[in-house]
């Protein structure tokens, strides 16, 4: 998935230095499949976002970094990586952290775990649970728990390009489209989606839509921009792709992960935002496809899920279907009148949807970004009264290969979601990934989970169980059926069982998010198909 | 059940439909504000009622009223504790919520302290509290 539910993440764990790390004991099946260390060889640009809690204090926590791995388990010196935390007195910005070694581990099913070893202050470790969709990359989340840090938060990292670690940036001129989302410097929600071109070391142009604190502006990227190398730390342009941008006035750091992809994460204004820019090609001038979509933010209420899909056809919009998750209320919405999509003919890929859902009395807008017919990027702007009713953003994707069902539904899937659940007492950050196989629309499989507030940290190892329901239908058909989820994890007896909803946009990547009607949790996530 | 004073004026022939609406759609609207005093009967960090995070159940003189107080732990990490019989002044908002409404705060006060728990547009704060430089450090020191 690629937005996370970043504001959902809450700040202050009462995390214990003194408690002692966890797990205990559950026997899984040796796992099958085609992975191992040799899986994950090369220079690979990672992402999460999550919450930290040390001995002294507490914030949410973005971490971006590049790190190689040896092919054999092991993690090369050489890396790098940067954190930005923001807590009640204000946002830090750790740069230009050194990545002196580490190891890893990838099981047969692509799952496994990874360490990086920090130069610096303590702790020296952090470390992941990771799971591979391909030998370019994979999901991940942060596990460490040692006694000076506990973080958590989900992420992906991709294989990196290293002839493309140019001086100058990006050496052909190219428009991407961005998705950045995060915090404002007050520790309000805020996403940015929009698109620029950039080459040469430059960002030429572009246009953005903003939405800081339930506030929406829209407008052009000034040119002027630089993706450059950092001034303060210029080898690792070149070894890891690590530059400092300059975009619409705000500095970030960037990461090439090669010339379709640069990963970003903001270092100016107290602003925490990340995310990714991605080539755009080929833009659809006027739809005439399904799209699936999910977003995820904040509501006045708290976290806030939205998933559905729609039909659109030149400006026809149909069969939609939109399934919002208000902080534990969950409302399902199907068919809708009012509703038209508009493209942008001034900026290439940028269109509007809106649509009336049957039984409310105030339309869903959203504003997108494709970069390609089938991709992209959506930001939530519905209005209700003239107020903006969420800070929400995320996937969209063209459905292609439908109908679903048993058929084509089938293999290993990398999985990870993210959000809130209640824990001991509190609401807490919650993640998890791992890899189930698909049989028969029945999962099995494998995977970590970290409730920040489980004073025994990562519990690593649950069995998973589950099943996926087409209703009679596969959620396409506009007929109201959606598709379901349930996943049941298991360690020690214990079991806990997640119901979803479920947006397939291929065979290959399916977006969830969780349909509790109770405050226990709030999450959303993704599947994504192992080769 | 939610003092009068603090009801919305909804007709009735628009109930139904905006309700529905507004509990997928609502925004937070400072010009709807009003102050809430009573006293504490029950408090949960994590209430098992939905929407989720930490609730407050104030003794009004018009009936008791359910407020939702948002991430508990910007409660815990200003020191802010809530215990039965405590007097409270909260100033927030209701929002339709599943079918009903619940009163979402945005300040909390006991006594001399205040909590801010939402911003004005609404959103509940997700850090919170100030950290001695001691914290602060520790903080610089995370990887």
């Amino acid at each position: 998935m690629k937005r996370l539910l970043l504001v959902l993440a809450s700040a202050a764990a009462l995390w214990s230095a003194a408690c002692s790390s966890g797990g205990g004991t559950t026997v899984l099946p040796p796992p099958a499949g085609k992975f191992s260390n040799s899986s994950l060889n090369g220079t690979y640009a990672f992402v999460s976002n999550g919450e930290v809690a040390t001995s002294g204090g507490t914030g949410v926590l973005a971490r971006t970094g590049s790190f190689t791995a040896d092919g054999s388990g092991g993690i090369m010196a050489g890396g790098v990586e940067d954190t930005v935390t923001q807590s009640g007195t204000g946002t830090l910005v750790n740069p230009d952290l050194t990545i002196t070694g580490g190891g890893y581990s990838v099981g047969a099913d692509g799952r496994g775990s990874l360490t990086l070893n920090i130069s610096g202050l303590s702790p020296t470790t952090i470390t992941f649970g990771i799971v591979l969709t391909s030998t370019g990359g994979g999901l991940l989340i942060d596990e460490t728990f040692t006694n000076t840090q506990a973080s958590t938060g989900s992420g992906n990292f991709f294989k990196q390009t290293t002839a493309d670690f140019t001086n100058p940036v990006l050496p052909t001129v190219a428009t991407y489209v961005f998705d950045f989302f995060g915090l404002d410097g007050t520790g309000a929600p805020a996403s940015l989606v929009g698109e620029f071109t950039a080459g040469s070391g430059s960002v030429s142009a572009g246009f953005e839509d903003v939405n800081d604190n339930f506030t929406l502006t829209n407008g052009n990227i000034a040119a002027g921009g630089t993706l450059v190398a950092d001034p303060a730390a210029p080898a690792t342009l070149t070894s890891n792709g690590r530059g400092l941008a300059t975009i619409a006035g705000e500095q970030y750091y960037f990461y090439v992960v090669d010339t379709t992809r640069i990963r970003f994460i903001s270092i100016s204004g107290g602003v925490m935002l990340t995310g990714d820019a991605v080539v755009q090609t080929n833009p659809p001038a006027s739809l005439s496809n399904g799209f699936a979509f999910l977003v995820a933010g904040s509501s006045a209420l708290g976290g806030l899920t939205r998933a559905g899909r729609f039909s659109a056809n030149g400006t026809a919009v149909t069969n939609v279907l939109v399934d919002t998750n208000n902080n534990g209320s969950f409302v399902q919405t199907s068919g809708a009148t009012q509703a038209s999509v508009t493209m942008d003919p001034a900026n290439p890929g940028r269109g509007t949807v809106t649509f009336l859902g049957n039984g409310l009395g105030t339309p869903f807008t959203f504003v997108f970004y494709l970069s390609s017919a089938t991709s992209g990027v959506i930001q939530e702007t519905t209005q209700a009264n003239g107020l903006v009713a969420a800070v929400a953003d995320g996937t969209i994707g063209g459905q292609t290969g439908n109908p679903f069902s048993s058929s084509n539904i089938t293999g290993t899937y990398a999985l990870n979601w993210t959000g809130l659940s209640l824990q001991s007492g509190v609401a807490d950050e919650e993640d998890v990934v791992g890899q189930v196989t698909a049989s028969n629309l029945a999962l099995t499989g494998a995977a970590d989970i970290f409730q920040f507030q489980n004073v025994n940290g990562p519990q690593t190892d649950n069995a998973v169980t589950g099943s996926i329901l087409f209703n009679g239908g596969d959620g396409t058909g506009g007929d109201g059926k959606r598709s379901t989820m349930a996943v049941t994890l298991t360690k020690n007896g214990q079991a806990t069982t997640v119901n979803f909803v479920v947006y397939f946009i291929n065979p290959q990547l399916a977006l969830f998010a969780n349909t509790s009607t109770s405050s226990t949790r709030i999450v959303a996530g993704a599947l994504e198909l192992q080769p | 059940m939610l003092a009068s004073a603090l009801a919305f004026c909804l007709s009735a022939a628009a109930q139904q439909t905006a309700s529905s609406s507004a509990q997928q759609l609502q925004s937070y609207d400072l010009r709807r504000e009003v102050s809430l005093v009573g006293k504490v009967v029950k408090f949960d960090a994590a209430s098992g009622v939905a929407p989720m995070g930490a609730h407050v159940l104030v003794q009004t003189g018009s009936g008791q009223v359910d407020v939702h107080l948002g991430n508990a732990k910007v409660l815990q990490s200003s020191h802010f504790e809530l215990n039965p019989g405590d007097s409270v002044r909260i100033v927030g908002e209701n929002l339709a919520f599943s079918g009903g409404t619940i009163f979402a705060a945005r300040v909390v006060q006991k006594g001399n302290q205040a909590v801010i728990v939402r911003n004005e547009k609404g959103a509940p704060k997700i850090v919170g509290g100030t950290l001695s430089p001691e914290q602060t450090e520790a903080l610089r020191g995370v990887r």
